[in-house]
């Protein structure tokens, strides 16, 4: 019988159609090498904080400019595939299973904890490399083998701040206010049992809702507590609103917070209100880093100001030469690109000495260590006022 | 945590300044419910709208305040009649059931958040450049220039209010087709009329609230869903329906509530009040809780047309 | 690819058994609550906690999340049933925010950071197809069920009640019974909807229960034709899959996300106007004024007019 009915036709077409669609890469296989080397990048590009997201975005794509134009690795280029997580943890899962089903990466970079900690046992379960850059809590070293930062988790600085705090700026009595997610949560943990230990007591400590605008409430009982220092553990925008609400209280209180607060833009809603805040920060300043002033000198012909989150834009920054560097080991090694070898890779090499953030060591309990800076508001500018 | 005299001052005045906003949201969303009858949840996105038509004529056009303020207005009090003529009259002649009119009102309201992100962005945004407003020390209370127009803007504008409802004849009309539309078509008062006169009193109101907000903090584009509605329903629930002046006093006592509650309860369950306020009101009191034994609050006095069946709680 | 598909598949049922459950309550019910999201909420962080800090093994755990799913409804629906309308749509929506609000705050549910480490359903390399298939024959079950419950002499009943209750309550018909118990089963169909994304996503947080996911149910109920059986089926396939295909139009980023949000509202509100019985209600009598006109009566509430 050969007549092959219209069913059978379609049906057949139905079935041949995935091994269409899979032929490129099939053929793609065969001509690697000169294949894009891809990795992942998810940050919020929407969302209250895309003026984060945004600006690191930029750090990324011109690190993978200019390691491309260099030559690539081993001659091939590399590629950064942005997406965007608005930093909640639902749509962080749905592209991230994107990023490594469809698009196929070995290895992703993504920040926020809150959304690290929901795509970890994802990377973990499809043996994808995943760099945590900027995300702080100390929760992230326990996430998995596949898990790893570049950033010093919150039990690095926020312990620094909360001795300094006593011992070298004499502070006794602190409140501490802190938004209600992972980030919040743990690294006012730290800061609070750190300035604890180090024989200050703990006033206030109170969180609040990532979405809230009218602090009334919160910055009255503050007043009432009467701290000498006031610590934030914010995100963007409610610090701003935090402190601005303060001031307009007539609470002309010490302020502090962790890298997040590190953003002109506050500078310029708060005016005088920011004088005297202090933050601290994980990347080298100017004076440790001879690349830092050029990389600011490319912010101002490129955008005319400085970027939001400067040191967070120097470590996402340097994650492309991380993966450049990964990449090119497996490569050297002959090895197949996949998630697995990129890890080993990793730890082969350990130690990388990078464009602005000097020397990233990975230890072997998923942590890595840097210098704390102290950075202080002063004449509506951010200078630094200690190291530790 | 010790209430002394000064801190109790404090909070009361910071109090009543930060409920400002919140007693004017309150009444228009009242004021919308009793006169169209609708719970209007899409005033959410009427809110939006006023805000970054404000924005748009301070920080793209950079007309003076009072000049951006009353922009601000004039596109809200548009938008709201669009939305009354469009929407609402076309709903009600199909006879829609309650389901339709929330799902529209949340719907447009989405719609508005999602369009104005789209514009604008998605990041926090204040009003002006800054939000910091000179402060002065008034015995031991600390007094902001903010409180005061705050206070002073809202005062104007519910007096305002009450003397349109009970002196002029067009306030009058509202308060008589709310109670009883059919007769006062009868007397040749036009309902269609009355609606959207209400929705541009909300509107009015509704921008002089957003105003107040955008010079004292960044506010996203949901911020007035995610936030601000909870309050205005729970309000009006807490008023009385129908009773709209209660509902304003309403808005002051919770932003008040919410000011003193911070002395016992941690900020984080503030809240949980409200929910569980709204929860219990609703099922216990559906009539409302406050003036339950007055059935007439001052406006409807004012309005009420001479009829035989004075009983005007049941439903036509 | 076919892993993401199969993702996507397994996200659809869910969302089909959300969508049934819904259109239970408000479709045939007529009970206009938006509290859907909670019970979903509930049923997936109890199968996930009974499961992890218990030792249940994980169907019985969803089980189990899915009968507290529905007991807890009858704290919402027994003391709503005074109210009804508007009044119940508030109450519902008090009810949803401050359990939500509860969940967000609480440590033993991870608060806001969310709950991770839960355990996994299946565990073998064709983790996705196994759960798929099993997805897709609890889906099954349940449009069958609903079908065989509508159309007999219950569905009848429900007809009867929901056009005229007084008459109904005349007859001698108990409408607080059926009401608690619709309710009940809409809601316990949420929470096995919870315990299989629970126990698959294997990560939960109280972002995804807030009132923008009552309005998406709303819309895959409204847009697919509610009252009808396949009208939620339609509309939650559709509804899934619609965002991912617009991903895949490759967008500048930062307009994807809100013009995802408007176009779907956007979507919603069309089809209010011009085509209320939904895309794919129609024929089968169904739609948003299924009991259009009914005044609700009650304790005074004012009605539409």
């Amino acid at each position: 019988m050969n007549r092959i009915s219209a069913s059978q036709i379609s049906r057949r077409s139905i079935l041949a159609a995935p091994l269409v669609l899979g032929m490129p890469y099939v053929i793609g296989r065969a001509e690697a090498q000169n294949e894009p080397l891809r990795f992942g990048v998810a940050d919020p590009l929407t969302g209250p904080s895309a003026i984060f997201g945004l600006d690191q975005m930029q750090a990324v794509r011109w690190a993978v400019e200019d390691i491309n134009a260099a030559g690539g690795v081993n001659g091939r280029k590399l590629e950064a595939i942005i997406v965007d997580h608005q930093a909640k943890p639902d749509v962080g899962i749905a592209v991230v299973t994107r990023l490594i089903q469809v698009d196929k990466v070995p290895a992703f970079i993504t920040a926020f904890s809150n959304v690290v900690k929901a795509v970890a046992p994802i990377a973990n379960r499809e043996k994808a490399l995943m760099l945590s850059v900027g995300a702080n809590s100390p929760d992230i070293k326990n996430l998995g083998d596949y898990v790893y930062t570049t950033f010093p988790l919150a039990d690095v600085d926020m312990r620094a701040l909360g001795s300094w705090l006593y011992t070298k700026q004499n502070k006794r009595k602190a409140a501490v206010l802190y938004v209600n997610h992972e980030t919040g949560t743990e690294g006012a943990k730290v800061f609070t049992a750190a300035f604890k230990a180090a024989g200050g007591e703990v006033v206030l400590n109170e969180s609040y809702e990532e979405q809230r605008s009218d602090f009334t409430g919160l910055v009255l009982k503050v007043r009432a507590a009467n701290p000498d220092i006031v610590h934030i553990h914010s995100v963007i925008s409610d610090f701003t609103a935090i402190v601005a609400q303060m001031r307009q209280l007539g609470l002309n209180t010490q302020v502090t917070s962790f890298q997040t607060a590190f953003n002109p833009k506050m500078i310029q809603e708060l005016g005088k209100g920011a004088e005297g805040i202090i933050v601290t920060a994980m990347a080298p300043s100017a004076e440790d880093n001879a690349n830092v002033p050029k990389y600011l000198e490319r912010w101002q012909a490129a955008h005319k100001r400085e970027p939001i989150g400067l040191p967070y834009t120097q470590y996402f920054h340097d994650a492309p030469y991380i993966m450049a560097a990964l990449f090119k080991h497996v490569l050297d090694q002959k090895q197949p690109v996949t998630g697995e070898n990129m890890r080993k890779a990793l730890l082969a090499i350990r130690s990388f000495d990078l464009p602005l953030t000097n020397r990233i060591t990975f230890n072997d309990d998923h942590t890595v260590n840097a210098p704390t800076y102290f950075w202080q508001v002063k004449d509506g500018k951010f200078q630094v006022v200690g190291k530790l | 945590m010790d209430l002394t005299l000064d801190l109790a001052a404090q909070l009361t005045w910071t109090g009543l300044a930060s409920s400002s906003s919140y007693c004017l949201f309150a009444l228009a969303f009242a004021l919308v419910l009793k006169v169209n009858r609708i719970w209007n949840f899409a005033q959410a996105g009427l809110m939006v709208v006023a805000y970054f038509a404000m924005f748009i004529a301070f920080r793209w056009l950079g007309l003076p305040p009072v000049v951006g303020a009353i922009f601000g207005a004039v596109v809200t009090i548009l938008a709201g009649m669009a939305l009354e003529y469009w929407g609402f009259r076309v709903l009600r002649q199909r006879n829609s059931s309650v389901l339709t009119f929330f799902i529209f009102t949340i719907a447009l309201s989405q719609f508005l958040i999602y369009v104005a992100e789209l514009t604008f962005g998605t990041d926090p945004k204040t009003l002006f450049p800054s939000i910091i407003a000179p402060v002065r020390l008034i015995g031991p209370v600390v007094v902001s220039d903010w409180d005061l127009i705050a206070l002073s803007v809202t005062v104007m504008l519910v007096a305002a209010l009450w003397l349109f409802l009970r002196k002029t004849r067009e306030g009058k009309a509202l308060i008589a087709v709310s109670d009883q539309p059919e007769l006062a078509e009868m007397y040749g008062m036009n309902k269609d009329r009355a609606y959207l006169v209400a929705m541009a009193l909300a509107a009015i109101l509704m921008s002089a609230g957003m105003y107040l907000i955008g010079t004292k903090a960044a506010i996203f584009p949901a911020t007035p869903l995610s936030q601000f509605m909870i309050f205005a329903v729970i309000a009006t629930i807490i008023g009385g329906i129908g009773n709209i002046f209660a509902a304003g006093v309403a808005g002051v006592f919770l932003a008040l509530l919410q000011s003193f509650s911070i002395l016992v309860i941690a900020s984080k369950w503030q809240i949980l009040l409200l929910y569980i306020l709204i929860f219990v009101v609703i099922v216990l009191f559906p009539q409302g809780v406050t003036l339950k034994f007055s059935k007439r609050g001052p406006a409807r006095k004012a309005g009420h047309l001479p009829s035989a069946d004075d009983s005007t709680e049941k439903a036509p | 690819m076919t892993e993401f598909l199969l993702t996507l598949a397994i996200l659809a049922g869910i969302n089909v058994l959300l969508a049934c459950g819904f259109n239970l309550i408000l479709g045939y019910g007529g009970l206009v609550s938006v509290a859907q999201p909670v019970f979903y909420a509930i049923g997936a962080y109890s199968s996930a906690l009974i499961s992890m800090k218990l030792g249940v093994p994980v169907p019985l755990a969803m089980i189990l999340g899915a009968l507290i799913a529905a007991i807890a409804s009858i704290g919402l629906s027994l003391p709503s049933l005074r109210v009804s309308g508007d009044y119940l749509v508030i109450a519902s929506m008090g009810f949803q925010l401050g359990i939500v609000h509860i969940i967000n705050n609480v440590e033993i549910t991870g608060a806001a950071s969310g709950l991770s480490g839960i355990v996994s359903a299946v565990e073998s390399p064709s983790r996705s197809m196994i759960y798929a298939v099993i997805l897709m024959c609890i889906c099954a079950v349940t449009i069958f069920a609903i079908r065989w419950l509508v159309t007999g002499p219950y569905g009848r009943a429900i007809t009867a009640m929901r056009n005229d209750e007084d008459v109904f309550a005349s007859l001698g018909r108990d409408a607080v019974r059926i009401k608690v118990t619709l309710f009940a089963v809409g809601s316990g169909l949420a929470g096995l909807a919870g315990g299989l994304y629970a126990h698959y996503f294997l990560f939960l947080t109280p972002d995804q229960y807030g009132i923008f996911s009552s309005a998406t149910l709303l819309t895959m109920v409204v847009v697919g034709g509610a009252a009808t059986v396949r009208g939620p089926v339609l509309g939650a396939i559709f509804l899934t899959v619609l965002p991912e295909a617009i991903r895949f139009l490759d967008l500048p980023i930062a307009v994807m996300a809100p013009l995802q949000g408007a176009l779907f509202t956007g979507l919603v509100i069309l089809f209010l106007f011009v085509k209320p019985e939904g895309l794919f209600g129609g024929k089968a009598g169904g739609g948003l004024d299924a009991w259009q006109g009914r005044d609700t009566g009650g304790s005074g509430r004012k009605g539409v007019k």
